[in-house]
């Protein structure tokens, strides 16, 4: 039963990476009208869905990076498996739940923010409420890049300067090549170069993002002995977290696309060209090299790098301040709605009572946090407002 | 402090990797735009009024050329993501790629 919950949570937590992350793909392209609105996050969703399927890589051990829950062949700890798992369980459940608190609420106000660190920073909540320090890994052992320092913390500093100084080398070459051409030929020509290059990143989303949830997810079949295989993943998880990826990328996570879009760069395609091709060139190579970077931090980066390569172009720095606190904050603030939840599952008992009132609180919080959205709803009709205009868009990023 | 050089290693083939493929795939676009720009004449290239540049065809093969190129490395590298997902390898022994089991 408490099996049943995780499952769920899991799925809305993949569904909330989905239409968290449709801005690093998407937010370029209908920006610059090179897509429409639409026509963008139906693509975004179709690849993502794509992408989630590609991905059979074993993401089993994705919680060995941070906390010490599992064996390194991804079998959980026999010491947490005492009464059909639940221990694991409640951990693992009050861990996605601080993940999906933070992603709703960096949602609501519009700022980008990695979900995998939503997700890890949950977990080591939980782990650090429910096991103690011991159970986190800080550091791995030191052979190789571990923990939550080698695989969180420094890939973060290092992934929007990699990829703001590729996208703004590559804008400043494509400014410079095609110095004398119409600026009406090169804007038509560089939204076909835009639109191939936004739909590789939303690929390579797919097939990093969803396979965290997968991982997730089979951890927790393992935990209460529904599964035993540690080098496969069962096709119905692998089905429905791809289905929950793409359906929350369809969705759309308007708020961030218009952050974004419009709100860090006035961007122009030849600039959305440069960052999406230097997103997707970071976000393969480093994964390919198994250093799994955020797409959301490169993704920022990158079109940070797009303002700075284009000569005369402005950067609103107050945004990207504010993002860049957004980051810093979300281990720690989905650290403590993790922690915190499991002290309220422990307090009823730690078993199903204390599950179902955690799920139930997250509920309330989504729901109070959606009904708030609404107030100033951003969707496919003012996503691409003027940002500095009418101050009644001007607070919905606020 | 181990952990710092290890992810610097790691981190300097990423920005090298990055740079010629995420900027220089672009710049091959760019190069691509201008020729064909080049190619078409008229109004694709700014010029002074009345004397509206003539169209090149060899512009039109170059643009043609760049294009393809920048497709193929994208095609290749999408061969590749999937290929080691499935377990298997790109290799370029025989000049052209084929993809075998790793």
């Amino acid at each position: 039963m408490i099996l049943v919950l995780v499952v769920v949570v899991a799925l809305a937590f993949d569904f909330t990476n989905g239409f968290h992350d449709t801005a690093n793909a998407m937010a370029t392209s209908i920006a610059t009208g090179a897509l429409t609105p639409k026509v963008a996050v139906a693509l975004a969703g179709a690849l993502n869905l794509v992408g989630a399927f590609l991905s059979v890589e074993v993401a089993l051990t994705v919680t060995n990076a941070v906390v010490k829950i599992q064996d390194s062949d991804g079998a959980p700890k026999p010491d947490l498996l005492s009464g059909g798992g639940s221990d694991l369980l409640i951990i693992v459940l009050a861990g996605l739940i601080g993940g999906i608190a933070w992603n709703l609420l960096t949602w609501l106000l519009g700022l980008p923010s990695s979900s995998s660190h939503a997700l890890f920073g949950g977990l080591i909540g939980a782990t650090l409420a429910g096991l103690g320090t011991s159970g986190v890994n800080w550091n791995g052992d030191g052979s190789k890049v571990d923990g939550v320092i080698g695989k969180v913390i420094l890939p973060a500093l290092a992934s929007p300067v990699i990829a703001g100084l590729v996208a703004a080398v590559g804008t400043w070459l494509i400014y410079r090549i095609t110095a004398g051409v119409a600026q009406r030929f090169t804007e038509t020509g560089f939204r076909w170069g835009q639109i191939g290059s936004a739909s590789l990143v939303s690929l390579a989303h797919g097939t990093n993002d969803a396979q965290k949830t997968m991982g997730v997810i089979t951890l927790a079949l393992i935990a209460s002995g529904h599964w035993t295989d540690t080098e496969n993943i069962p096709f119905w998880v692998k089905a429905c977290c791809a289905l929950a990826i793409a359906s929350g990328t369809y969705l759309g996570g308007w708020r961030i696309i218009r952050t974004l879009g419009k709100g860090l760069v006035e961007i122009a395609s030849p600039q959305g060209m440069a960052a999406e091709g230097a997103s997707g060139a970071v976000i393969l190579i480093s994964s390919h090299l198994g250093f799994a970077l955020s797409t959301t931090h490169v993704a920022t980066g990158s079109i940070l790098g797009s303002g700075i390569g284009k000569p005369g172009a402005t950067v609103r720095w107050r945004v990207a301040v504010r993002m860049v606190a957004a980051w810093v904050i979300t281990l720690p603030a989905a650290g403590l709605v993790g922690a915190l939840t499991w002290y309220v599952a422990d307090l009823l008992g730690g078993g199903l009572l204390g599950a179902v009132v955690i799920t139930a609180l997250l509920t309330a919080a989504a729901v109070a946090m959606w009904r708030h959205s609404r107030k100033e709803p951003v969707h496919p009709g003012n996503v691409n407002d003027e940002w500095e205009a009418p101050a009644a868009h001007q607070t919905t990023a606020a | 402090m181990h952990t710092l050089s290890l992810v610097w290693e790691d981190l300097w083939k990423i920005t090298v990797a990055s740079l010629i493929l995420g900027a220089g795939l672009p710049a091959l676009f760019a190069v691509g735009i201008r020729s064909l720009a080049y190619g078409t004449g008229g109004d694709a290239e700014e010029h002074g009024a009345g004397i509206a540049p003539a169209p090149h065809p060899i512009g039109r093969a170059l643009a043609g050329l760049c294009f393809a190129i920048v497709l193929l490395v994208v095609g290749l590298g999408i061969v590749l993501i999937v290929a080691s997902g499935f377990g298997q390898e790109l290799s370029f022994d025989s000049i052209y790629p084929t993809i075998q089991d790793k």
